[in-house]
């Protein structure tokens, strides 16, 4: 199956442009970056995904064993690089997807031009002096609260289940485009949660842009200066956006933030 | 409607009336105002009391920090960017964290409200307390939960139980339980012990160390570490049940040397799950749970370092099934395995029955006998045999060439020497099978004649070894010793029954061999002696004379032939004899006959005086055998030839292309019954130029032809070599009337006058 279909991909901007990649992060879907990937449509060919197993990508291509680790997202990507013939990409990875980013980079350094690492997490929980914001005991939590909402969601789709015409129609649309099958969801987060990639960072071989949020309970400024340090040149950004979606909650600041790196020669300074 | 109990129209009217600020405050839900970030800036006070908190304490406080770590994580995850997608948000489930450290579960439903210009201004949020629903949805979850984990186990049982069904050997056995039991229970690694089968009568329980018949993702270190834990790995497991080995305190006192590898290995438990058949454990699965992830995944574990992982009940169940089912197949196995090795001892044996017969000497049979044993039976074979030299090593075989040289070395060099510890001696002295189980290096330097000798033994690298005599009616003959290589496993008691039985038909085969072999040669050697030297020359005649041994076996003519010049009256005694029976009897019959006839010549008795003066004393003799001869009496000078014949063929007269049998009348044979007539003479002259052949019945008869045939046959190459000496005569009669293969001796004598 083309990786276009599977990874539900939409291509917009202009088609000589340089490829900018918008990677989403867990918990919703390509849907995260409306505020900021129109942004970049004049001067850029804007490419957003969905990773296998959110939004519209094809459930039934999802593989346990490959998707058990980042590596399997990280492959997914380049795949889609390749596949659109894609080089000198912007890569733009939230969350999650700043490691996978980082991973996609290093299997095939040749794709990509600059990397921009929005809310990074190398490892979320804590290990020794290390301090990743979480312990076990809060992944563990959050692995019920997942639960918690999923069975909700799966009596909510029961009436789209049923057939279109229905007068619930309307509610379909509540909470979807951060809806899954709840098997995948639980995998993604213990994936995403329990992941320690902070081996991984200082290979990373092109100019990379770190965007640290304020008040983000997910990615702590401490860990967003730890993966700064250990990305070798790489620039870091302290947003005055506050949570964890700056492309949500401080689009234009975002889009200014990559705009202005991006402008610089090549950001190439370490900051 | 009906009136509320307690309350007045009036009061109802009040309540219904409310002033909006009473409905909001004391709603039945919570109500919230906040920022977009999540500062609140309005809170009922409904709120406040759910979340145990004033109004004035949560002003200003961040919504998001009054939930769970996992109600945040998925407030910036999902709430948040579904509110700002979709303006909002229904029914999401967070919990509030309580001051006291307990939760709430509530239910959200929030909205934003925007400005023109589509900014969010302000969120609101109602919340719902969903304890009920929380505990209901979770039971149900769990239920969920148990039912799909329950149809996993079930399918991964019932996978592994067709699996063992179909398994045909131990080490399938081994591998499928490995895996299905890693599989099942998500273990990092695995492996497979089986204790050794019954210990032998006289032997130290315990001794043998498990044998790992099977393993996966166990690393070297951790398996040295379970092998030298050996034995009493067999007592962690006798109490029964699946048992868990977690790295801790108790590990650390009880098996330091196991918990600092697990430690370093990062290995957090062991779980050991007993292999049983019957009741009695026969093996031990050991699963290796590791800290860092679960199923050997890259990911961070959700447990704690240091505090073991706790083994589902389901799971543990699930284990012991599957080690029980395991067991039953172990033993479904060994049952078939020696079923078929049975009948490949029996067909051995056969085998090895069938080639004994065929074979001819004792140096062939024990190298084809060798040469069977290995690989059949054993990986080295070796056949030491006594004999009037001393101890010799006629066979040596290894069954892989890689390594025939050190058999080869051990056979021309490292013949044990008599006495000492070698278990060929042993065997050899005591008489009885001797049965190394464990070829130890303590063993091999005991053994060892010498540091090359130790070498050899080093590289052939035994595992086993048996050496058992070979004795016939209580007479040692040797010794056959069998070695097993690691491959091939340990010997067991029916290999050395099987050895044994092989012993035994060596030693029938051997014992026999060298019995006729010696009684061969004795004979071989004795008719050797008793035959006449070359006879002397004699002026006017020219003589040939031949004798050939039978071609097969052990078979000793009792033919013989004389020629002997009378000084006289100048003339020459002729006699060809055949005495009945191939074998040292005959040939010392033979010897005696010959003697008398020279006796008798001192007289110069005629050719049939001399068969009467035989019969006459045959008593006398005390010869247990009768014979046939031919008696004549030439004259050199004149050609004047007397012939008599004792039941022995007539000779052949060839002269010039005449070819001619005497007619020469046969009286009785030596030593028969008496007849009436005495024996009668034929009288004649041989002419110069003139052959006379005498002969016995090996010349011309075979097992394929009769005697009349052989008669013709003979007369027909007589006349082709008409013109030829008696040497070359002799010589082609050999060569074309018997060939290679003579089935009796042959004596042949021609003389002609010259």
């Amino acid at each position: 199956m083309s990786v276009v279909l599977r990874n539900r991909v939409r291509i917009s901007g202009v088609p000589t442009g340089r490829p900018i990649l918008f990677a989403h992060g867990f918990g919703c879907d390509q849907t995260m970056w409306r505020l900021v990937a129109p942004a970049f449509e004049a001067d850029h060919r804007v490419v957003l995904f969905d990773h296998v197993g959110a939004g519209g990508s094809d459930l039934s291509a999802y593989d346990p064993a490959r998707y058990g680790s980042l590596q399997g997202y990280a492959d997914d990507l380049v795949q889609i690089c390749r596949e659109l013939d894609l080089s000198d990409v912007v890569l733009v990875g939230h969350s999650v997807s700043a490691m996978i980013g980082v991973l996609a980079v290093r299997a095939a350094p040749e794709l990509f031009g600059a990397l921009v690492m929005v809310g990074p997490n190398p490892r979320y929980v804590d290990d020794g002096d290390y301090t990743g914001g979480f312990t076990r005991a809060d992944i563990a939590g959050l692995l019920d609260s997942l639960d918690a909402n999923h069975l909700g969601w799966s009596a909510a789709m029961a009436p789209v289940i049923m057939g279109p015409g229905q007068p619930e129609l309307t509610e379909e649309l509540t909470n979807s485009f951060c809806r899954t099958d709840p098997d995948i969801a639980r995998q993604f987060a213990r994936v995403t949660f329990l992941s320690d990639n902070r081996a991984d960072l200082p290979a990373v071989s092109v100019p990379t842009l770190v965007l640290q949020c304020s008040d983000d309970a997910i990615a702590p400024d401490a860990v967003g200066r730890f993966v700064h340090e250990q990305v070798p040149g790489s620039t870091f950004v302290q947003l005055a956006a506050t949570g964890h979606c700056p492309h949500l909650s401080a689009p234009e600041e975002t889009v200014e933030a990559i705009r202005a790196w991006l402008r610089e020669p090549a950001g190439r300074v370490r900051a | 409607m009906e009136d509320a109990p307690g309350a007045g129209p009036a009061e109802l009217g009040r309540l219904i009336e409310d002033d909006p600020a009473d409905l909001y405050e004391n709603a039945p839900c919570g109500y919230l105002s906040m920022l977009p970030g999540g500062r609140i800036i309005k809170v009922n006070r409904t709120f406040a009391q759910w979340s145990r908190r004033s109004a004035e304490e949560l002003l200003g406080a961040s919504f998001p920090e009054l939930l769970t770590v996992g109600g945040r994580v998925f407030h910036e995850t999902h709430f948040t960017p579904l509110l700002r997608m979709q303006g909002a948000v229904r029914e999401v489930a967070l919990d509030l964290a309580l001051p006291d450290g307990t939760t709430l579960p509530c239910l959200v439903n929030a909205v934003e409200l925007r400005d023109d210009a589509g900014a969010p201004v302000l969120v609101r949020a109602t919340l719902f307390e969903a304890t009920s629903r929380r505990r209901y949805e979770r039971a149900l979850l769990a239920a969920q939960r148990t039912a799909a984990e329950s149809e996993t186990r079930s399918r991964a049982l019932h996978q592994a139980v067709s699996e063992l069904a179909a398994a045909v050997s131990v080490h399938d056995v081994a591998v499928v339980l490995v895996e299905g039991a890693r599989a099942a229970v998500a273990a990092d690694g695995g492996g497979l012990w089986l204790f050794p089968a019954e210990e032998a009568p006289g032997r130290r329980p315990g001794r043998t160390p498990p044998r790992l018949l099977a393993q996966a993702g166990i690393s070297a270190p951790l398996r040295a570490e379970l092998e030298r834990l050996g034995a009493r790995a067999t007592r962690l497991v006798r109490p029964g049940g699946v048992r868990v080995v977690p790295l801790g305190p108790d590990l650390e006192r009880q098996e330091p040397g196991l918990a600092a590898v697990m430690a370093a290995e990062r290995v957090d438990a062991l779980v050991l799950v007993p292999v049983t058949a019957e009741g009695r454990p026969r093996g031990l699965l050991v699963l290796v749970r590791s800290a860092d992830g679960e199923g050997g995944g890259e990911l961070i574990s959700l447990t704690e370092p240091g505090t073991g992982g706790d083994l589902a009940v389901a799971d543990a169940d699930l284990l012991r099934t599957l080690g029980r089912q395991a067991g039953q197949a172990l033993e479904r196995v060994w049952l078939y395995e020696e079923t078929a090795r049975q009948a490949a001892r029996s067909a051995f044996l056969l085998d090895a029955a069938r080639l004994m017969s065929a074979a001819a000497g004792v140096a062939e049979t024990v190298e084809r006998l060798a040469l069977l044993a290995v690989p059949r039976l054993a990986d080295l074979c070796l056949i030491d045999l006594m004999t009037e030299h001393g101890w010799t090593r006629p066979a040596a075989r290894h069954a892989d060439p890689a390594l025939q040289h050190l058999a080869d070395r051990l056979r021309d060099v490292h013949l044990p020497p008599s006495g000492g510890a070698h278990p060929s001696v042993q065997a050899a002295d005591g008489g009885r099978t001797v049965w190394v189980r464990e070829v130890t290096d303590a063993w091999m330097a005991r053994i060892a004649q010498d540091d090359r000798h130790l070498a050899v033994l080093h590289e052939l690298r035994l595992t086993g070894l048996v050496a058992v005599p070979l004795m016939a009616e209580g007479r040692l003959l040797g010794v056959l010793t069998l070695g097993s290589s690691r491959q091939r496993g340990p010997f067991t008691a029916a290999d050395v029954e099987v050895a044994e039985q092989l012993a035994l038909q060596v030693s029938q085969v051997v014992d026999k061999a060298q019995r006729l072999e010696l009684e061969t040669r004795t004979s071989h050697a004795l008719q050797a002696n008793l035959l006449p030297p070359a006879p002397p020359p004699v002026p006017g005649l020219a003589v040939a004379v031949r004798y050939m041994a039978a071609s097969q076996g052990a078979d000793v003519g009792g033919d013989f032939y004389d020629v002997v010049p009378l000084p006289a009256d100048g003339t020459v005694a002729l006699a060809v004899g055949d005495v009945v029976g191939h074998d040292i009897t005959a040939a010392a019959v033979m010897g005696q006959l010959r003697s008398v006839h020279r006796v008798l010549l001192a007289e110069r008795p005629s050719p049939s005086a001399i068969i009467d003066r035989f019969q006459a004393g045959w008593g006398l003799l005390g010869l247990q055998r009768m014979a046939t001869a031919l008696f004549g009496r030439l004259d050199p000078a004149t050609g004047q030839l007397r012939l008599a014949s004792a039941g022995h063929l007539s000779p052949l007269l060839i002269t010039g292309d005449r070819v001619e049998y005497l007619d020469v009348r046969p009286s009785r044979m030596l030593g028969a019954p008496p007849a009436p007539a005495p024996a009668v003479e034929w009288a004649g002259v041989l002419p110069v130029g003139a052959t006379l052949v005498l002969f016995t019945d090996g010349l011309v008869e075979s097992r394929t032809a009769d005697i009349d045939a052989g008669l013709a046959a003979l007369r027909d190459v007589a006349r082709a070599a008409s013109g030829a000496g008696p040497d070359e005569l002799c010589d082609r009669l050999l060569a074309e009337l018997t060939g290679d293969h003579r089935a009796d001796d042959v004596a042949l004598l021609a003389v002609a006058r010259v």
